[in-house]
């Protein structure tokens, strides 16, 4: 139990695709200026992730070795686009705001990644787990992004007036700079936090030997 | 030898079934997918074009599509015309912006819509917002031009995004000049 707590657990933060790996920072830039839109975007990642996962994890036995990433691909890039003909039926106003970027999440490195690392090895309630937190861990650090960024670039959340209208908003956490300025803290922070886990791993380790 | 194992695995017809049986299995999802959705997706877009017009004219009852113009729509009221919703489009700051106009029939701005853009978020796509938008509210073409100094007789810029509003207000300048060519037209 333990274990898959730890399956999941890990791509919250251990692994957080955008603030330890670094990885898919292109939308984690170009969608976070409002939170809905990140949520949107998170969530669809969250969902082509754990989708791909399952479905690499379930033919792994049949992909001949040679071929693993044209066809990890073509699995991908099918997930996004039955993801992107349900939005455009269902959901047309999401569409509407991402469909730029829905395409891109065919080549986003995160989501072959975990095929590769983790859904080709391993079975698929397990395998939906690693894609299910790491998909958390995106969703949630866009979301975290965008919150900061709506906050003080625009002075309003899910576009709910917060400071009110004498609030002049800073424009550049809503340009492409603040993007990169949040996260680069992030990512200090969250290299910070762990070093001090590591030390204490360390310390203990040393006290039990 | 494990080796030579592997190399037997990797016979060219071997690798080339697998490949061709996972696009074909991606396919099949895609055609399954599209199958259901397309007519959904359809009827989504002429409800959401309907909704468009209703919310740029709200006195109309109905919508007709005018004949020799594609995208010309006449707003009925009690059978009588009393506005047109056209398309309009410029270019912006990263692209085209689409937009729907609605006129009056004396040829003054009533309101529009953008229906797609790739405007900086959180600068240019404030000209969606109905606060820009009202800048527009009953001008004439000849008063559509864009100025920096607040003013109630023109077009007031976006802070940060003159070149978006520039483009927005360039578009619906033509879409009013073109309804008044139309209705000159139809006096005649």
């Amino acid at each position: 139990m333990k274990n898959l707590w730890d399956i999941f657990y890990k791509g919250l933060f251990a692994q957080n695709p955008i603030f330890r790996l670094a990885l898919s920072l292109c939308p984690a830039l170009a969608v976070t200026s409002n939170v809905y839109n990140a949520l949107a975007m998170g969530l669809s990642v969250m969902f082509v992730i754990t989708a791909n996962n399952v479905v690499v994890s379930i033919f792994r036995k049949w992909v001949n070795p040679k071929v693993r990433v044209p066809v990890y691909i073509t699995s991908i890039a099918t997930i996004v686009t039955v993801l992107i003909l349900t939005l455009q039926a269902y959901l047309p106003d999401i569409y509407k705001e991402l469909y730029l970027y829905l395409n891109l999440i065919v080549v986003f490195a995160i989501i072959l990644a975990r095929a590769e690392v983790f859904a080709a090895k391993n079975p698929v309630f397990l395998s939906f787990l690693d894609g299910l937190g790491m998909g958390a861990g995106f969703a949630g650090a866009m979301v975290f992004i965008a919150i900061v960024r709506e906050l003080f670039g625009n002075g309003t959340l899910m576009g709910i007036q917060v400071f009110g209208a004498s609030y002049d908003p800073a424009l550049i956490m809503i340009l492409p700079p603040g993007g990169f300025i949040i996260i680069g803290l992030m990512i200090a922070a969250f290299n910070l936090i762990g070093q001090h886990q590591d030390k204490l791993k360390a310390a203990k380790q040393g006290s039990d030997a | 030898m494990a080796h030579d194992a592997h190399e037997q695995n990797d016979s060219v017809f071997k690798v080339g079934i697998n490949l061709t049986l996972a696009c074909l299995l991606s396919s099949a999802v895609i055609a399954g997918t599209y199958a259901v959705t397309a007519p959904i997706a359809a009827k989504t877009r002429i409800q959401l074009d309907n909704q468009a017009r209703k919310a740029l004219v709200a006195d109309a009852q109905d919508f007709k599509a005018i004949e020799g113009k594609t995208g010309w729509y006449a707003a009925l009221k009690d059978g009588k015309v009393i506005a047109y919703v056209v398309p309009a489009e410029s270019k912006g700051y990263a692209g085209a912006i689409k937009m729907l106009a609605a006129v009056s029939v004396d040829s003054k701005i009533i309101d529009y819509a953008i229906l797609s853009h790739k405007e900086t978020p959180g600068l240019g796509d404030k000209a969606e917002k109905p606060a820009f938008r009202k800048r527009f509210a009953g001008k004439a073409a000849e008063n559509l031009e864009v100025v920096k100094v607040p003013s109630d007789k023109n077009i007031q810029a976006l802070t940060g995004a003159t070149i978006t509003s520039r483009a927005v207000t360039k578009g619906i300048k033509e879409a009013v000049e073109e309804v008044s060519a139309f209705t000159a037209d139809k006096k005649k």
